[in-house]
Parts: C-alpha cells; structure tokens; sequence
C-alpha cells in the first residue's frame, strides 16, 4: 500500500477500523492536512453560527467576538491532544504527541464535512426538510465519534475497554487544564493590576 | 442679486423650521418615548398616546378627590369614579365635564339608609344596568340600581371554603352575562371569590400557580428534612393573589398580579375553566428588563395594578412601578408604552385604575387625586387601524398603513412583520423575505422562502436540468477516464517489469 499523502486521508476516513492501524503501520500521515483539518473545523464553527439560513436560526448580529468559536475549536482541540497525550503516556500508550494530532485531526473530518454540507443545505431547504440537515448532522457526528475512538485505539495499542477508559480519563485531564488556564489568566490579569496601579502612583508623584 | 437669494433662503430655512417645529411639538412627550425592538432592547419610539389634560375634582365642582381607587365607564358612557377617600363614587358624562351624580347613600331594601365606607372598586352590568360596588371597610358588596335602591348585599360568606377568621376584604368587583359575581378579597391569594346571581358562594376563580422560584425549591427541601414543630413556624409557599381583573365582550375574565416575586402570569386571559389562555403566548407583561436603581440599589419590576380591555380588544394593563400603560394588541403584541413617574400632566405619582373610551385612555392617580386623559395620536391611530386590519387577517390590506407606520418610526417591528406577511400574501415573495429578516421573524422568512424558491425552480427549470445532466456527465466520463488510465499505466508497467 503506497498511498500519498492525500489518498491516506481518504483511506483513513472512509475505513473506521482497519484504516488508523494500517496508517500506524506504515507510518503515515501529515502534520499539515491535520493543522488544515483543526483550522476547516473553526472557520465552519463560525460560518454554522453566521451563515445559517435565515429560516432555520437567526442571531443577534450587533456584537459579533470570535474568540468562543476559537476556543470551542483549536484550543478544545489542543487540550485534548495535549490531555490525552498525557494521560495515556501513563497508561502504556505508545502513541507519540504528533500521531495523536494527526489521528484525532483526520477522524475529525467527517464532523467537519457535515458542519459545511448542514450550512451550505440551510440556504436550499425549509423548515420542513430540517429532516435532511439532521440526519447529515447526526452521520456526521457518528462518523466522527467511531473514527476517533478507532484513532485513539490504534495510535496507542489499547484494548476496547482501556480505550473508553482513556477517553473518559482525557476528558477529565482536559477540564483540569482549562480550570488552570483561567486561573492562570486571572492571576495574570491581578499581577497586570497590580504593576499598572505600581506605575500610576510613580506617575502622580513624578507629577506632583 | 445675492443678498435677495440669501434672503429667500433665509426665509425657506425659517419656514421649514417653523413648520417641522409645530409638527413635532404636537408630539412631544416630557418623558422618553420608547418601544421595543426584536431583540427585546428599548429603543426610541413615536408617541401613540399623549397627556391631553387632568381632571380633578375641583374642575368637576365636586370637591377635591381623595385617594380616588377606580374608574368605570358603563354601556352609555357614564364614568364612575370611586372616590375612595370621600366614601362617595361620582358619577360624570363622557367628556368628563359635568357630574351626573354623586352616591354616597344607598337604600337598604327594608328603607334604612345605609353610607359607603372606603369603597376600592364600581362595576356596572350592562345588560341590568346594576351597579357593583366594592364596599371595602363595610366589608361587603352592594348590588344597587341606579336610583341608590340596593337590590341585594354580599357579605361573607358562611361556607366551609371560606376561612371565617378571615375578614371579608372586597376590592374589585365584576359580574359576568349570567349575573355570576366575582370580587377580588385584599387576603385571599385562592382567587377571586364567585358568587352565583342569588348571593350563594360558589367557590374561587382563576387562582395563581406558585411560581418555582430557587426559594420555593430550597423550602421544599427544608421542609422535607424538617419537624412538624419547625414546619408551624416556617413561611408557608402561598401564590401571589389576583389584584384586578376585567371582562371583555366574549366573557373572558382577564386578570392582572400585582407582585414583586412573580413574574411570570402577570397577566392571564382565562376561559369558562379557569385556565390561562395567554400562557402559551410567552409574553413579558409590562416591562421587559426589569428597571434597577443605584441610588436605592433596588431592582423595580413592573406591578401590574389594573388591566382593561378596550372596545378594539386591546389590552391595557397599567403599571404601579413605573407609572407606564402598556398597551397590547388581543394576541398579546406590544403596541405602545406611554405615561411615566413625574409631577408634570402625562405623569404620575401612584397610579390605582386605568379606563378606555373610545381613542381615550384615563388613567387614575391615587396621590395627584386626579384622572389623567392621554389621546391617540395620529400615529397611535395609524397603528390601530394596520394591528385591526392585521389581527382580521386582511394582510394585503394592511399593507399601506404599516408602510405609513414605517414613516413615522423605523424601528417599530411590527410594521416589517406586517408587510412581510402582507408581501407574503400578495406573492411579493422576494419582498416578503427582506422584510421578515429586518423583522428577525424566521417563520414568516421561511415561508417566503418557499414560495420563492417554488417560483425560481418553476422559472429556471431547463437550465437547472442541463446543468444537472452535464454535470452528471462529466463524472461519469471523467471516472471512466480514470479507470482506462490507470488500467493503461498499470498494464505498461507489467510489461516494462519482465
């Protein structure tokens, strides 16, 4: 099997079980299409939220901030690949932290696919065809759910069980991380205060 | 040459001003004039009523009112005013101008004269043409006729549903077709009380449910885990009970709630049943953001006081908290916001009852002792006639007066539902989609949405099968290419290998 780099995403994507081993074995896989892949998934997040049709969902449109859509994507994405290298590195997992990028990136696809396929059908269809979009969504979400459990399983040699056990077990490591994100930010913000209000009170005595 | 141009422009400039300074003055409120926009935010908006004058006692030559609680207008346009204060209830025409009469003694069926004492509510039957009379601190109801001859009393009753340490407290009155009577009682939180034509109890109407507020479910909870002992002494979780209520032409009972912790049915149309009919509406009565003070770092929820539907069906509920009348069309949709808390003529101190009459709204003012008189507008008058049109179903119709509406104030959300549903009807369906997205309303842009992709597909039908068919096409030829080619190249390969 000599397959480029393209043809391995494919190949990967539409062969749930045996695909991720197989791209093991050979090696295989891109730290590009898998940043490209991460990258997709965030414009779609905003496009879903800005550029649904207007029958289906409308939303406020006087303030528009675009860092929850980066954080629902590229940093929920980076504290599971960083979370689940973790953990995993302490359960015998013999996945590196690039493989685990690259799989979890290209199991992302399908997801992603159906984020731009549901966006795309919103401006064709009425609310009585929601049907189609939902179903889209739902194989979708599936797809992706199968392939990224195959990904983890295959990345780290796990068994069935100890594969839901390393899933669950990243999903608490990632909040752990975000909870020391924003208590890292706040302190920040407080050492921030702390040195601007050092500085305005120099600067009134220079003035004075 | 140029100093006559100057002076003829000078003079235009002068007109002009002149001109669009009498226009907006006749429209111009002492408070901010504001309405809401489909995001639920106050935005600025055109007046619909204005502060005509206010009535006082002393203009009625009648002597000042005191603490004045309700108004009435009867069948032939009479107003009852219930002067509270001065145990007496004045009579006046419909211009408010003269008194009619003025009771404050009644006769008793067995001939003794009989004196009000603090009277809070007046209703007058139109089909008897009897009047109700709330005699709060005499704690009972008289049903008179208007001569002063009392037809008959109510007083508490002695039933096992009505708890006799409780004093019997009427408040507001009303009598339905079939001569049912309801009073609202100042202590029971059960509903208004109803009694049959003859006087005999009947039981409660129209009850508030207990609203699941964080507090109620934390008692739930301590009662639970708590002893008969501690639960005698625990607040008990009662609902808030009806403050005012009044009856339309069909014979609904709408009822207002005058709380500070409930916020949910403030306002309830009920049925034969005694269930809500505006509860699947998801409407907020009164203001939508509740209004906070720093001062007094107090958050002041709307209290709806007094409720009243008008001839055209729309309800009026008025706003003890804010002093504002709020004015709804019948399905609920917000149509003006007017009145304020001031000393000047449009604004109130306490606010008690409101009345309609026609285009006029009278509001009641328990401290000021006077009746305010707001008028419509042209634009209040512009506005009724495109929300009659609308609620009729004559879309089409009320096309023209929504584009007026839309003159007078761009940001009334109503105008663009209106002519998008009016657009939709007369298959302006492109029309129809622009103004339903600058009204934010997804259903009516889903609707014109499928008209006009129907239309397109209808129109376009060739084009889109060519290009269907090419399309198609070039896959197959393009796969069939592949194949051949790869097939090719492999074969050559096999050959070169040997």
């Amino acid at each position: 099997m000599d397959l480029t780099d393209r043809q391995w995403v494919s190949y990967a994507v539409t062969h749930p079980f045996a695909g991720f081993e197989d791209m093991r074995w050979k090696k295989a896989g891109s730290v590009k299409i898998a940043t490209a892949v991460v990258c997709l998934w965030f414009v779609a997040a905003v496009l879903y939220n800005r550029l649904y049709g207007f029958q289906f969902y409308s939303e406020p449109d006087k303030i528009f901030n675009v860092i929850p859509y980066f954080v629902q994507t590229i940093v929920i994405f980076l504290t599971w690949t960083v979370g689940n290298w973790s953990v995993c590195t302490l359960l015998d997992g013999e996945g590196t932290m690039r493989n685990i990028y690259i799989y979890s990136a290209y199991a992302l696809i399908p997801y992603v696919a159906s984020l731009y396929l549901e966006t795309f059908l919103s401006h064709f269809l009425i609310r009585d065809e929601y049907i189609f979009m939902q179903v889209i969504g739902y194989l979708g979400q599936g797809w992706t759910i199968l392939l990224l459990f195959s990904a983890i399983r295959s990345v780290h040699q796990y068994s069935f069980l100890k594969t839901i056990a390393a899933i669950c077990l990243t999903v608490a490591a990632m909040a752990v991380m975000l909870f020391l994100l924003v208590m890292l930010l706040l302190l920040f913000e407080q050492v921030y205060v702390f040195a601007y209000s050092i500085y305005t009170e120099i600067a009134y005595r220079l003035k004075v | 040459m140029l100093l006559k141009q100057m002076t003829a422009a000078a003079l235009a400039a002068a007109l002009s001003l002149f001109l669009s300074g009498s226009v907006t003055a006749a429209a111009e409120e002492h408070y901010d004039v504001y309405h809401y926009d489909c995001w639920s935010e106050a935005v600025p908006s055109q007046a619909g009523y204005t502060a005509e004058r206010a009535v006082s006692g002393q203009d009625l030559g009648v002597g000042n009112f005191s603490e004045p609680t309700d108004i009435f207008r009867d069948s032939h346009d009479r107003f009852y005013i219930v002067d509270s204060g001065n145990d007496r209830i004045v009579v006046t025409d419909a211009e408010l101008e003269t008194v009619e009469k003025v009771f404050d003694t009644f006769t008793m069926p067995d001939g003794s004269e009989t004196a009000l004492n603090s009277p809070q509510g007046v209703y007058v039957a139109p089909e008897t043409e009897l009047l109700y009379i709330a005699d709060y601190d005499n704690s009972r109801v008289l049903i008179s006729d208007y001569d002063g001859n009392v037809q008959r009393e109510i007083t508490k009753p002695d039933s096992e549903l009505f708890s006799q340490e409780l004093t019997f407290l009427p408040q507001k009155v009303l009598a339905d077709k079939a001569g049912n009577v309801y009073i609202v009682l100042g202590n029971i939180t059960t509903g208004a009380a109803m009694f049959s034509s003859d006087g005999v109890f009947q039981g409660y109407y129209g009850a508030n449910t207990v609203q699941t507020t964080p507090e109620v479910i934390v008692n739930h909870f301590r009662k639970l885990l708590s002893t008969d002992e501690m639960r005698s002494r625990q607040a008990r979780t009662v609902p808030s009970g009806i403050t005012n209520f009044d009856l339309d032409d069909e014979g609904f009972i709408y009822t207002c709630s005058q709380s500070t912790s409930q916020t949910q049915d403030t306002v309830k149309k009920l049925n034969a049943a005694g269930a809500n009919l505006f509860s699947s509406l998801g409407v907020t009565w009164g203001d939508i953001r509740s209004y906070y003070d720093t001062n007094t770092n107090t958050n002041y929820q709307p209290m709806i006081c007094d409720i009243e539907i008008s001839d055209d069906k729309s309800i009026n509920c008025l706003d003890l908290t804010t002093g504002r009348v709020f004015q709804y069309d019948k399905e609920g949709s917000l149509l003006f916001i007017f009145g304020s808390k001031s000393d000047q003529l449009g604004g109130f101190t306490e606010v008690t009852a409101l009345e309609s009459c026609g285009e006029s709204i009278y509001v009641v003012d328990k401290r000021k002792n006077t009746v305010t008189v707001f008028a419509e507008t042209d634009f209040g008058s512009l506005v009724h006639k495109a929300t009659e049109l609308y609620n009729a179903g004559y879309y089409e119709e009320a096309l023209a007066p929504w584009y007026q509406v839309l003159q007078y104030d761009g940001n009334y959300v109503r105008a663009y539902e209106g002519i998008a549903s009016g657009l939709l009807v007369k298959g302006d369906y492109e029309g129809s989609m622009r103004y339903a997205k600058l009204a934010d309303s997804n259903s009516r842009y889903n609707k014109a949405f499928e008209g006009y992709r129907q239309e397109w597909l209808s129109a376009h039908f060739t084009q889109v099968a060519i290009v269907v068919i090419l399309v198609a096409a070039v896959l197959t030829g393009l796969h069939f290419y592949r194949k051949k080619h790869i097939a090719k190249t492999e074969t050559a390969e096999r050959s070169e290998q040997p």
